[in-house]
């Protein structure tokens, strides 16, 4: 091929690789511009909970998008109102307790469900698979009554006692533990291992994605949970956030001002955790394909 | 002593039988290789030996001990398996040394060990490293590090080198055979490849369908198959097989090639329908119109120190091992030539070998088959 011919064809094909660049730059600009929208969607709702927080009571209805004059009279307020402070606690010390029992019995019952074969497996599975679809207001009657059989009203313990188990981790754990190397579980028999070791020193360090992201997803739906707590607590110091935030909410109107702050205050712990540990919140959700 | 003997092992999957009843014994400190095609039901016999799965029937003893219930880490077995099932999250030190570990060993002498198995695979340099930061070749060496530190009676490997490329199958094969030389252990290799199993088996087992089709050395296997079977599937390029019929003047004719004579041999019924194999390398290429069977080389394949050519024969297609060369035979009338001495003869009803004595043979020398 003689040289003008290949710059011929060099001159073709540009023209070609740029209108292909250019239609892979406009696809790439409009998911971007998509992105950047779902972003805006998702985090104004956040902006204006922070905004509205700093606003004095005069100016709570206003719309302007940033607040004109900023004061922490809110915040103060909330605090001197309810114990904030205690109840974060108490949030904080429920979720963490659901969280970590949760995975306990998830990881215990997962194990079972994906590595021993015994009478009426699959059936059992099946039930648990179940429960996950039977409503909240089916069982709080029946959870309510049990509870105050035991005599723990209005106590941090009855709000952990009924989510000992939950069949989300169930399910999830034991999907993650079938697809994991038979082999490598086959090796550890022959090496020794019984179940027990083979459980906590085999597969959960290899399973730390999905033990995380479900932490995550069990912690977060724990300290959101509003109506369980509602039923049980009486008191405000044995009370959790979310019922706190509910406490500037009456019958004579809502009090925006100490709302915002008391919400925007029981959403730092969460978007803490988010901050902190972003990047491997977004690796573990991936790799254990939970979006 | 760790003999092991296998006595009528049965295996059933819902209601699916994969192994009729296998019967064998394996002797103290040899390599034995279990070869056959897929689903032939070897990695099920080798994961019962391991104790990976239940035996239905029949009995497995290790040095005289049953070992039907046994756990599978007490049976004295160490295995290294196809994908390597190292431990991910740990070391290669912490994976050699996680079967003692397991065992309480004191750390001093867990570490002699670990030290002394990996200087014997090369994995000194390494025992700090991850599996995920190693190649293929030296994760299958933490592997059988894993299992030598156990110094066990048995060891029992599940297509060990499947995962590796051609040069470091090789590698590895060599190594493996290096390792049993120098541990002595009794070996049990599974593998669908013929060429690995002739190479490192002091003993074959040749597996088809669930059964075993023979027991023997290397040499004995591929000199003298037991069954039509084992003739097709150890070797490469795969013996020549062509169907032939008993005449009545105790000539066995073959079908194709308008009824050819091949040999005369006596003591067999009239009629009784046959298969006559021939090893590609017994048979010599002669020019056109020779004594012999008269075919056409469809194609050659050149393998470097030797070529393959592919004759057709009226229908059916016969390899010959070819001398290194550059006669390009491809689309040549040709003459095959062989003796009477390396043809193999096989029932067509039951498979099995029909021995060829030789004083049953006419003459004993080069037969030239007449052309019609």
């Amino acid at each position: 091929m003689t040289t003008d011919a290949i710059k011929a064809q060099l001159t073709l094909a540009r023209p070609l690789r740029r209108k292909a660049a250019e239609g892979i730059g406009l696809n790439s600009a409009a998911g971007h511009l998509v992105m950047v929208l779902l972003s805006i969607v998702c985090l104004f709702p956040v902006y204006w909970m922070v905004a509205t927080s700093l606003r004095p009571a005069n100016a709570i209805f206003e719309t302007s998008l940033w607040p004109t004059t900023m004061s922490l009279e809110n915040y103060t307020y909330a605090l001197d109102s309810i114990p904030i402070l205690r109840m974060l606690i108490n949030t904080l010390v429920v979720s963490a307790l659901t969280t970590v029992v949760q995975l306990l019995t998830g990881l215990l019952a997962a194990y079972a469900f994906a590595r021993w074969r015994f009478r009426f497996d699959s059936l059992v599975y099946t039930a648990v698979a179940l429960t996950w679809l039977v409503p909240f207001q089916v069982v709080m009657i029946p959870n309510y009554l049990l509870i105050a059989q035991m005599g723990l009203l209005d106590t941090i313990s009855a709000l952990i006692l009924p989510n000992f188990a939950s069949a989300l981790a169930i399910l999830l754990l034991a999907q993650a533990m079938r697809s994991f190397p038979k082999e490598v579980v086959e090796a550890a028999r022959m090496d020794g291992a019984g179940s027990w070791r083979i459980l906590w020193g085999v597969m959960v360090p290899n399973l730390r994605g999905t033990i995380a992201s479900l932490a995550i997803l069990i912690f977060i739906s724990t300290w959101n949970e509003y109506f369980w707590p509602l039923l049980l607590t009486r008191t405000a110091d044995n009370s959790v956030i979310q019922i706190g935030i509910q406490m500037f909410m009456t019958s004579e109107g809502n009090q925006w001002g100490p709302l915002m702050a008391a919400s925007t205050l029981a959403s730092l712990p969460v978007l803490v955790i988010y901050i902190v540990l972003q990047r491997q919140v977004i690796q573990s959700f991936m790799k254990s394909g939970i979006r | 002593m760790a003999d092991l003997v296998l006595k009528h092992l049965k295996k059933t999957y819902d209601a699916k039988q994969v192994l009729h009843g296998v019967d064998v014994t394996i002797p103290d400190g040899s390599f034995v290789v279990m070869v056959g095609p897929s689903g032939c039901g070897k990695s099920t016999l080798l994961r019962m030996i391991a104790g990976l799965e239940d035996i239905n029937e029949g009995t497995l003893t290790i040095g005289g001990v049953t070992m039907n219930d046994i756990d599978p880490a007490d049976r004295g077995c160490a295995m290294v398996f196809q994908n390597y099932a190292l431990y991910p999250h740990m070391t290669v030190r912490q994976n050699i040394g996680y079967p003692l570990k397991i065992a309480k060993m004191p750390a001093a002498e867990r570490d002699r060990r670990i030290q002394e198995a990996a200087a014997i695979l090369n994995l000194t340099d390494y025992l700090d490293r991850r599996p995920a930061q190693l190649s293929g070749g030296q994760r299958q060496r933490v592997a059988m590090g894993r299992a030598i530190v156990r110094e066990p009676e048995v060891f029992l490997f599940d297509e060990p080198l499947s995962n590796l490329d051609a040069l470091l199958r090789v590698q590895m094969r060599i190594e493996i055979k290096r390792l049993h030389k120098r541990l002595k252990a009794t070996s049990i290799f599974v593998t669908h490849d013929q060429v690995e199993a002739m190479t490192l088996a002091d003993m074959l087992i040749v597996m088809n369908a669930g059964r075993i089709e023979q027991v023997g050395t290397p040499a004995e296997v591929y000199r003298k198959p037991a069954s039509v079977f084992v003739a097709g599937f150890m070797g490469s390029p795969a013996m020549n097989l062509m169907e032939a019929t008993m005449g009545a003047d105790g000539q066995v004719t073959l079908d194709v090639a308008g009824g050819r004579p091949m040999l005369r041999l006596a003591g067999l019924a009239e009629g009784t329908p046959l298969t006559v194999g021939v090893r590609p390398e017994a048979i010599t290429l002669m020019p056109e119109g020779a004594d012999g069977l008269q075919a056409t080389v469809e194609l050659v394949e050149e393998l470097g120190g030797s070529r393959i050519a592919y004759c057709a024969l009226k229908g059916s297609e016969i390899a010959v091992v070819l001398p290194p060369g550059d006669e390009p035979y491809e689309g040549r009338q040709v003459t095959l030539s062989f003796d009477q001495r390396d043809l193999h003869l096989f029932d067509r009803i039951t498979g099995l070998r029909v021995e060829i004595e030789p004083s049953r043979l006419e003459k004993p020398q080069r037969t030239k088959v007449a052309a019609h």
